[in-house]
């Protein structure tokens, strides 16, 4: 429990209505949107901005306080657990506010603790918009996202700078430009005048330092949107076409392709999920009709090449897509709502090599169904399965082989579906595959299969930066 | 629940979190989160936790952005209105002493007198004075004009059901009203958390209006109208009239021509949508056919509107909470979004959204007045 001479020092630094220790409102954090759960927190606060949260963290380092810290609470695999009975918990999402948006460089420079659709949405109005790959990310916050590698970390190549309060309350700002990276006014290159800082902040999980500002590179919305849907029965064909899409052009950030497996056909269409194949939607986007339609004309003549079916259902759903769009830019939007009504969700996400992926995916979809059997026979009832996957960039795909659950407050259900997603990511581990998310209960996992040589410049580096282990403790250990 | 959902059309999620410190009690997840500590006994009643679960406007944009469906029923997966109410039931029925005394002043004056404001039981005919119209006891009528106790609390609300009157005997609906005897739906006690007085109205009211062999209730009223067809539901008699709000009338009226509409003054106006009916009852398309059909009405839409709008900050008994101050603060960002757009006119269906719409523009000064649609229609009649 924490002192009220704590929580007074606190208010001074934030505020009086921003900083508590009522047990109703810390208990309120106690959970997220995951089956892990949240963090016990004896005091929570809201700083609203670097300078505060600075100040926090030099009075915690003092006196030896763990912090956790929270974006947008709405993880997979649960928020970190720190030292239950002692956390002081920062809630970021005060922190919400674009600090610089600048069209003729084309970047955007904000709080960590916005929302990423509020940011989104920002941009779009704006004419811009920033690419994030394969997961509705809508209600993560930045800072989150960027630690917890939400959303398969495609956005971590466009992050150009970071303000960072490191755990002795030293605020360090990363990136920057040629000779300087300190006080750098406009941070447009992450890279020169020094060591790559920036990245040793993305993927910590938070361990590391607190993410309060960000530079992010922007692309221009495009205006025109529109899919193609084939199917095809096999998934090497699928993979082929894949190759030659990638090989042709970056699938960042204006050409990406879905692809969808059997089961989450079925849960789109029900009946259609019999049939077995596998259902690629090429989205086709540019800046003008010309520009899209060229993309799908070269998009077409690849898929015919290589004997993809057509079908008219799936031409309808294109035509409705097509419409739908609205100016929201990128695929964030994909799937949002749709994901709401399936049930209690066994998020079972998986990063590939591409390479390998006709090999491996089979062992997912195969590791996945013996699961169900087996939860069938506990009287789970599963309700949808989705398996999807995409391009991350030439080399590795990202994608789900997800199940979900008929809800219940059955705890032996929820039990269930915590084990399934923990023994699913041990599972990809064993093929040799690293985690989606540096988050919750799997950064524990992917540090017990790191190299002694990465765990001992894990250790050295934290132990550097945060000599009394103070934030995020018991993330990665 | 998170939240966190911020897309086209919705600026944010919880008025109630953008317009306090914010911490998670304040909006949907974290109450959920409480609800369930304070059954499983992990946290326990106090008055300050009373207070984070009377700031709640019961808007349920929350659920509505969520999207999450249950799939068996269709409904939503969480209710968190309903899950808030309950809590505010538990807080009234067993640590009363923690709950703000202007709503138990509410409930002591259902029991006196059948309504919350405590008027007295004439107040409630007041406003239909020499207009000679039926009494639904007296004469039924297919149609009972349900004025409301809101609509009855003052002097200028209770010209709008003489209005709406007016407007409905120029179009030759046969309609009669309560007066006196029309009792209080309910709602209000319902969203404050007193669901056995909320029901044992219902019931009353039930027999009351089944009695009275109309076919139709027509309100004024957002809060009544989704009372009497959607909670009402749940009484055990079930409510034989069907229940309409007047925005679902006007514009059939409209189109038939009963209505012979004039040219007024041009009139760039915008249409808040009340929760009640918006949300709550799907009811969007119909007023803004009414604003489009006024001669001289050029209406606008805000940034948020329909499904995604922002409650005006008067539901779920929020005028009350903290003396309305919480509820003005919120009125004050749907007044800005009005102005925003350019509109001279921010119209609404409710009489709370009015009473609070109208306070938050005066507080800002607010270039654009605030209206409920039935003065607007019996403007270009020219009953006024």
């Amino acid at each position: 429990m924490h002192s009220k001479k704590l929580l007074r020092s606190l208010q001074e630094i934030v505020g009086k209505d921003f900083a508590t220790t009522d047990r109703f409102a810390t208990f309120a954090y106690s959970q997220d949107t995951s089956v892990f759960g949240g963090t016990r927190a004896e005091t929570v606060v809201r700083p609203g901005s670097t300078e505060e949260v600075s100040r926090i963290m030099t009075l915690a380092h003092q006196q030896r306080i763990p912090v956790v810290v929270r974006g947008g609470g709405s993880s997979v695999y649960g928020q970190p657990q720190g030292l239950p009975g002692s956390n002081l918990l920062l809630d970021m999402t005060r922190m919400n506010t674009i600090i610089d948006f600048n069209p003729e460089n084309m970047t955007v420079t904000t709080q960590a603790g916005i929302i990423m659709g509020k940011l989104q949405h920002a941009c779009n109005q704006a004419g811009f918009y920033i690419f994030t790959p394969s997961a509705p990310v809508h209600t993560v916050s930045l800072g989150g996202w960027m630690s917890g590698a939400a959303g398969g970390a495609g956005i971590w190549r466009e992050v150009m700078h970071l303000t960072v309060v490191l755990p002795n309350g030293t605020i360090v700002k990363t990136g920057g430009g040629p000779g300087t990276n300190v006080n750098q006014p406009l941070y447009y290159n992450r890279h020169l005048g020094g060591p790559d800082f920036t990245g040793l902040f993305i993927g910590d999980g938070g361990s590391f330092g607190i993410k309060t500002e960000a530079t992010i590179r922007l692309v221009g919305l495009p205006h025109v949107t529109r899919a193609r849907i084939v199917e095809f029965s096999t998934l090497e064909k699928v993979l082929e076409l894949i190759l030659r899409h990638v090989k042709r052009v970056d699938p960042h950030p204006f050409n990406p392709l879905l692809v969808f497996g059997p089961g989450a056909m079925e849960t789109f269409i029900p009946g259609s999920g019999e049939k077995g194949k596998f259902t690629v939607m090429g989205i086709m986007q540019g800046h003008t009709i010309k520009e899209m339609e060229a993309k799908l004309d070269t998009f077409d003549a690849l898929v015919a090449e290589m004997h993809a079916e057509r079908n008219p259902a799936l031409d309808a759903m294109t035509d409705a897509m097509s419409t739908s769009r609205e100016g929201e830019g990128g695929m964030e939007m994909f799937g949002l709502d749709f994901f709401n009504g399936l049930g209690l969700p066994a998020w079972l996400p998986f990063n590939m090599p591409r390479a390998s992926f006709h090999t491996t995916y089979p062992k997912l979809i195969e590791w996945r169904e013996k699961r169900l059997e087996e939860a069938t026979r506990k009287g789970f009832e599963c309700r949808s399965r989705f398996e999807f996957f995409t391009p991350g960039d030439q080399c590795y795909l990202s994608g789900e082989v997800d199940a979900f659950f008929k809800d219940s407050d059955d705890p032996e259900l929820k039990e269930f579906v915590r084990t399934m997603i923990f023994d699913f990511q041990r599972y990809t581990h064993e093929l040799g595959f690293i985690d989606v998310y540096n988050q919750g209960v799997m950064s524990t996992l992917n540090a017990h299969y790191w190299s002694l040589g990465f765990r001992t410049l894990y250790h050295t580096v934290k132990s550097t930066l945060d000599p009394h282990g103070i934030l995020n403790p018991g993330l990665w250990f | 629940m998170c939240g966190n959902k911020v897309t086209t059309g919705v600026p944010y999620i919880c008025p109630v979190r953008e317009s306090t410190p914010g911490f998670d009690h304040f909006y949907s997840r974290g109450k959920i989160v409480i609800a369930r500590g304070l059954l499983e006994g992990e946290i326990e009643p106090s008055q300050e936790l009373a207070e984070a679960i009377f700031s709640c406007t019961l808007c349920g944009n929350c659920m509505t952005q969520c999207g999450s469906i249950n799939q068996d029923t269709g409904d939503a997966l969480v209710d968190t209105t309903k899950i808030v109410e309950a809590m505010r039931a538990d807080f009234l029925e067993n640590h009363p002493k923690w709950v703000d005394p202007a709503y138990r002043s509410i409930l002591s004056s259902t029991r006196q007198y059948n309504n919350p404001w405590g008027l007295s039981r004439t107040a409630k005919e007041k406003w239909a004075k020499k207009m000679k119209l039926k009494n639904a006891k007296r004469e039924p009528s297919p149609v009972l004009l349900f004025v409301g106790c809101t609509m009855a609390s003052s002097q200028e609300l209770s010209t709008r059901a003489r209005k709406a009157a007016e407007i409905m005997s120029t179009a030759h609906v046969d309609f009669a009203i309560l007066g006196k005897d029309e009792p209080c739906c309910g709602s209000v006690q319902k969203r404050i958390g007193d669901v056995a007085l909320a029901r044992e109205m219902m019931e009353e009211n039930t027999n009351l209006f089944n009695s009275l062999g109309c076919e139709a209730i027509v309100t004024l009223c957002a809060g009544c109208a989704n009372m009497l067809k959607n909670d009402y539901r749940e009484s055990k008699e079930k409510l034989k009239p069907r229940v309409f709000h007047i925005v679902e009338l006007l514009p059939k009226l409209i189109q038939e021509e009963k209505l012979q509409l004039r040219e007024k003054h041009s009139l760039k106006a915008t249409y808040h949508d009340p929760c009640h009916l918006g949300r709550h009852m799907g009811i969007y398309d119909q007023p803004r056919a009414v604003l489009n059909a006024l001669p001289g009405v050029d209406l606008i839409e805000r940034y948020a509107r329909r499904e995604n709008t922002i409650c005006c900050g008067a539901g779920g008994g929020m005028r009350i909470f903290e003396s309305g101050s919480l509820a003005e603060q919120i009125g004050q960002a749907a007044v800005e979004s009005a102005i925003q757009v350019g509109a001279e006119a921010l119209v609404t269906a409710c009489p709370f959204c009015e009473i609070n719409l109208q306070t938050a523009a005066q507080k800002l000064d607010a270039p654009c007045a605030v209206y409920d649609i039935v003065d607007l229609v019996a403007e270009r009649i020219s009953l006024y």
